[in-house]
């Protein structure tokens, strides 16, 4: 009967048709199923020490839950708004989130040897602007190129690093070198969309290889020292997973013991002894993928990243049908973040990256993760929603 | 959408396919294909196993009088394996200023080269409690200070040999024990008992499973179990008594140092001698040194090289870990002679009330063909005249054993090598199986073992390249305890007292029971050793003229060897049957450079006619058996007799056997001529005196079997003297 009433209100041209009528629901529900999770495993891998500690076990897991439900509502209204409004939105947004970059390395406290966190006062929460900051550039980059109507010269492409270049200076100052690996992999994504000559991006990719074997390297040749110990013991024990056990390599190994005792189905749910024993460090954060791994096993890992494929896809899949360049090169950012953070994320717990300080998204805790993710899958969804409109 | 954006959107999906595939792969890898050893990881991960040592067993003597014991102190470990030479000795200067000790103390401990390298060492012992937090509330890495038990040695030297000690483990001890639930830092029994009963001595650890999280803080205790104590061990020896024979020994010896050798002008050297008191009713070892001894206490600290040295690679203190009693072998000299006069009575070679003059050697008859050395003499060269068995084991005469010996060469069949068999009956040529560890087994020579020797040792023994025979001379060596013949103390001893109980051989007992000291089967005998009778000898005929002839032997009036020793002896009240030995030992001194002393040999029983101990004492390069060995025999028998008081038996009910008794005719009743036939206990025949009535001066019911002796002797003579075969009671 409703169904019927729809119908008939509904016209027949497909571009003027309401944009709810081509939502992706199933993206939606992807994202918030992977989030539920998230949730979960922040509280199996919080649970037994908050509680020895004599906390509420529940304080992280309440805490993501929050963030997810504020994301969801992010979600909606990102998927409700025209996208290409975002487009006149751009700059100011870029300046916002450049000028909150700044102000980041001048007062913001450290915490974890890095400037990464605003203190919210009364709130109790931290804000990590590097995360909005992801968005900003991606909807500043299509921007960007869109106005060149999808075709990049080499000028065009030049300047378009530049305007990657300062964001991600300033984010590599507090240090946070795995949120600018995110940059990269944005930009290289989304360049090699726009239409990047291929010799440009092979010059580029070689140039960049180059900059990062000197990065690794400059210290040994007299140079100044760009890497910290910690960035360059991760490294060394990724290469050498014997390297200081007990330090470098300790993080790597102990992962890969919780995921690998998982087995095919897991320990059970609570039951996990090396997420019981906090034996992994960070795991509500970096590290949430070993409480999966371990207490649901192979099982509940493939689910994961079975959603996780389902998600990309969609997003791969409005990218490609999207109305305008502007459109597809933002989904292909988000596609691009996405993908290279789930890889990395998961591939560091599974030893076959080297452990940058990534989260897992939807996954892990941190409310400026969970709100960027979010919009950005919105977004994704409001364009798939007006892949006909005029 | 042009082209090219296609292409490169299917490039995307690609790359997005072989991330997620190269995920996938990993997950699969990790969770299927390597999931066991993961799982074991996280098993051990999550896991600590805290090992608590046990109490070690004590050592006790046979009335309870601790020998080996715990006490309760602090100590400070230090492991330097996580720090460099330079940091190691900050820190100890640090530690020492801590503990207000010095620092060479410290070092001490750490430089002890007995245990494992990489081992936590301990640096410092007997912390009190003030002590102990003044080092635990630095918290230095790699250095702990706790409670621990520590051995003593309550008696010192007392009994050193016997008890052993502990130390620090050796690499390999530590590679075997560590799966034992050692701590690598334990003691570990090194010698005698201690190291013997180390599995029974040690007890179970106690062992505590531990969940913990990364900050190693305990989550929960999964497992606990108590640590068992070690065994108490139980020695047969007695305190007091064995302190009096070290210092018999140790007093004997330094006597012999001021004695000069006829031989070569010097003094005798004199440094080291064995001293064994066995029970032959049982085998029970009472007492048993060996000099020069040391204190266990020392090993348990632990020492340095210099002190190690100056204690153990003294060469005027050699070998002073050597418990000699079981590990030195000596030729025996004339305490062998009994061995031969046993072999000759049971070839029937000898009669032994039959007269031989001793003419102060012996040649070998031109009848029987000889080949090399054919005339042997005397040790001095002295005739000694006419002898039988009893006066030629008295006076020492080896002219008449070598006459025995030669006689038994010639024999063809296989009484030939009846001084070999008789020695092995006797025990010699294989170890007696005392509880201690390395004990020898000595040598009885024959033909084969000869063989052996000239073919293993060309050079020492056969430098021309004869042919390797059996000589007519070895025989003779062999039969006054010379050449090849090798014998450990303890042998002696037990072969002594297989004499005298009547052929019962027992595998000596040192080790009386091992106590459990666990809580619920507390003091309860968790091995008991009871009497180990290896053998019963079967003597021939005429054995009670040998044991005549050792009886007299330390007898003034009657010449015996050891008779100036024993002189101004209480011999009616605890008489005493021996054997002196002078044994040639070959080769150099290696200190002094020049030939060696002889060794002296002092073997016996007592009392003569009712055994209950018997003794060997042997002195190296320390001169005449009789002169040197005998007054320290004696003295320690002096110190058994006051054992025996100290500790009196409970009298047992003595039962005469109740032989079949034939009729004897009236006529003929009381005729000394006819008492040899009724056997003892019959009416008519031998009456056997109530206790404490004259005949039986001990009064254990036994009547004195000399008095009878000398009563057969005015009858019959000796020739059918019945055989004591209820020796042992």
């Amino acid at each position: 009967m409703l169904l019927g009433r729809l119908l008939a209100k509904t016209p027949t041209r497909r571009e003027l048709r309401s944009p709810a009528w081509f939502a992706d629901y199933t993206l939606a529900a992807a994202a918030i199923t992977v989030a539920c999770m998230g949730v979960a495993m922040n509280y199996a891998a919080t649970w037994r020490s908050l509680s020895f500690e004599g906390a509420d076990p529940l304080t992280v897991a309440r805490r993501q839950a929050i963030f997810v439900l504020i994301g969801i509502a992010v979600m909606v209204a990102a998927a409700v708004v025209d996208y290409r409004v975002l487009r006149h939105c751009a700059t100011p947004a870029y300046l916002a989130v450049l000028l909150a970059l700044a102000a980041l390395l001048r007062w913001g406290p450290e915490i974890r040897n890095a400037r990464s966190w605003f203190e919210l006062p009364f709130v109790g929460f931290q804000v990590q602007p590097s995360e909005f900051a992801k968005l900003a550039v991606i909807v500043s980059l299509a921007a960007f190129v869109a106005h060149h109507e999808g075709y990049l010269r080499f000028d065009t492409l030049f300047n378009a690093g530049l305007l990657l270049a300062v964001p991600m200076f300033l984010i590599y100052s507090q240090p946070d070198l795995g949120t600018m690996l995110v940059f990269v992999a944005i930009a290289m994504g989304m360049l090699l969309v726009a239409g990047a000559q291929l010799r440009h991006i092979v010059i580029v990719s070689l140039a960049g290889i180059l900059a990062l074997v000197l990065v690794f390297s400059i210290d040994a040749l007299q140079g100044p020292r760009l890497l910290s110990e910690t960035q360059r013991g991760r490294l060394t024990a990724f290469l050498d997973q014997d390297y200081e056990p007990q330090k470098a390599s300790y993080n790597l190994r102990q992962s890969q013991i919780a995921i690998g005792a998982g087995g095919v189905w897991g320990q059970g749910w609570k039951q996990g002894t090396q997420t019981n024993l906090d034996l992994v460090p960070e795991q509500h954060n970096d590290f949430i993928f070993t409480a999966l791994g371990e207490e649901f096993g192979l099982v509940g890992a493939t689910l994961l990243l079975a959603l996780y494929a389902y998600i990309v896809v969609r997003i791969w899949l409005i990218a490609r049908a999207a109305s305008d360049p502007f459109g597809r090169l933002l989904g292909v950012g988000v596609l691009s973040m996405l993908l290279f953070q789930v890889f990395q994320n998961i591939g560091m717990t599974i030893g076959i990256m080297p452990i940058t300080g990534i989260p897992l998204p939807l996954m892990s805790h941190g409310g400026s993760g969970t709100l960027t993710t979010f919009a950005a899958i919105g977004i994704v969804i409001s364009i798939g929603s007006r892949r006909y409109a005029l | 959408m042009d082209e090219q954006v296609r292409r490169r959107m299917a490039f995307l999906g690609i790359v997005m396919v072989g991330l997620f595939g190269a995920l996938f792969t990993r997950l699969w890898y990790l969770q299927v294909l390597e999931t066991d050893q993961y799982a074991v990881a996280a098993e051990s991960n999550q896991v600590r196993i805290i090992i608590t040592p046990p109490t070690r067993g004590r050592i006790l003597d046979r009335h309870g009088v601790v020998l080996a014991d715990n006490v309760r102190t602090g100590v400070v470990t230090f492991d330097q394996s996580s720090y460099t030479d330079a940091d190691a000795e900050t820190l100890l200067i640090e530690l020492a200023d801590l503990l207000d000790v010095e620092v060479a103390q410290l070092r001490r401990g750490l430089a002890d080269q007995r245990s494992h390298p990489l081992a936590p060492k301990i640096v410092a012992t007997g912390l009190d409690e003030q002590g102990l937090l003044r080092v635990a509330e630095r918290s230095i890495a790699g250095v702990e200070a706790k409670w621990d038990w520590v051995r003593v040695y309550p008696q010192n030297e007392v009994g050193a040999h016997i008890v052993g000690y502990v130390g620090a483990m050796s690499e390999r001890q530590h590679r075997e024990l560590i799966d034992d639930g050692y701590l690598p830092y334990e003691r570990v029994g090194r010698a005698g008992i201690e190291g013997l009963f180390e599995t029974e001595l040690h007890g179970e650890p106690g062992r505590t499973k531990l969940e913990v999280d990364r900050r190693n803080r305990v989550q929960q205790i999964l497992a606990d179990v108590p640590p068992r104590p070690g065994h108490d061990i139980v020695l047969s020896i007695d305190v007091e008594l064995q302190a009096a024979v070290e210092s018999y020994l140790r007093q004997g010896l330094i006597a012999s140092r001021k004695t000069v050798s006829g031989d070569s002008g010097f003094f005798f050297p004199a440094l080291t001698g064995a001293a064994v008191v066995l029970d032959v009713r049982n085998g029970d070892v009472l007492a048993m040194a060996s000099h020069p001894t040391f204190d266990p206490t020392w090993m348990v600290e632990g020492l340095s090289i210099a002190e190690y040295q100056s204690v153990f690679e003294n060469p005027y203190a050699p070998g002073a870990l050597n418990n000699r009693a079981v590990q030195g072998t000596y030729s025996p000299g004339s305490v062998f002679k009994p061995v031969t006069a046993l072999a000759g009575l049971e070839a029937g070679l000898i009669a032994p009330r039959a007269a031989y003059h001793d003419i102060g050697y012996y040649s070998i008859p031109e009848s029987r063909g000889c080949t090399g050395r054919c005339t042997f003499f005397n040790s001095d060269r002295a005739a000694l005249g006419t002898v039988d068995l009893s006066a030629a084991l008295t006076r020492s005469s080896d002219a008449y054993f070598y006459k025995v010996a030669d006689d038994l060469y010639w024999v063809d069949g296989p009484e030939q090598w009846a001084i070999q068999d008789m020695a092995r009956e006797l025990g010699f040529g294989s170890p007696t199986g005392v509880q201690l560890p390395f004990e020898k087994s000595g040598r009885v020579p024959d033909g084969d073992v000869k063989k052996f020797l000239f073919e293993a040792n060309p050079d020492a023994y056969n430098p021309y390249n004869e042919p390797v025979r059996w000589f007519p001379g070895d025989n003779i060596n062999t039969g006054i305890g010379q050449g090849f013949v090798a014998v450990t103390p303890l042998q002696l001893a037990n072969a002594y007292a297989t004499i005298a109980n009547g052929g019962t051989r027992f595998s000596p007992n040192i080790v009386e029971t091992v106590v459990s000291r666990d809580s619920d089967t507390f003091g309860e005998a968790v091995l008991t050793f009871e009497p180990r009778v290896l053998d019963v000898v079967d003597f021939p005929d005429g054995t009670a003229v040998v044991r005549e002839g050792l009886s007299n032997v330390t007898s003034l009036r009657l010449r015996g060897t050891a008779g100036k020793a024993f002189d101004g002896y209480d011999h009616e009240g605890y008489r005493v049957s021996g054997k002196t030995g002078t044994a040639q030992a070959q080769g150099l001194n290696a200190v002094l450079r020049r030939k060696k002393e002889d060794s002296a040999v002092f073997v016996a029983w007592a009392p003569t006619h009712d055994p209950r101990y018997a003794v060997a004492v042997v002195m190296e390069e320390a001169g005449f058996g009789g002169e040197a060995a005998a007054p320290v025999a004696r003295r320690i028998l002096e110190a058994v007799r006051a054992y025996e008081q100290r500790w009196p038996e409970p009298q047992i009910a003595f039962v005469p056997p109740q032989p079949e008794c034939p009729e004897v005719p009236e006529a003929l009743r009381g005729d000394p001529a006819f008492m040899g036939y009724v056997p003892q206990g019959c009416p008519w025949g031998v009456q056997i005196p109530r206790a404490n009535t004259p005949g039986d001066a001990d009064g254990d019911g036994i009547p004195d079997v000399d008095q009878l002796d000398d009563r057969f002797d005015n009858a019959l003579g000796a020739a059918t003297l019945p055989r004591r075969r209820e020796g042992v009671s």
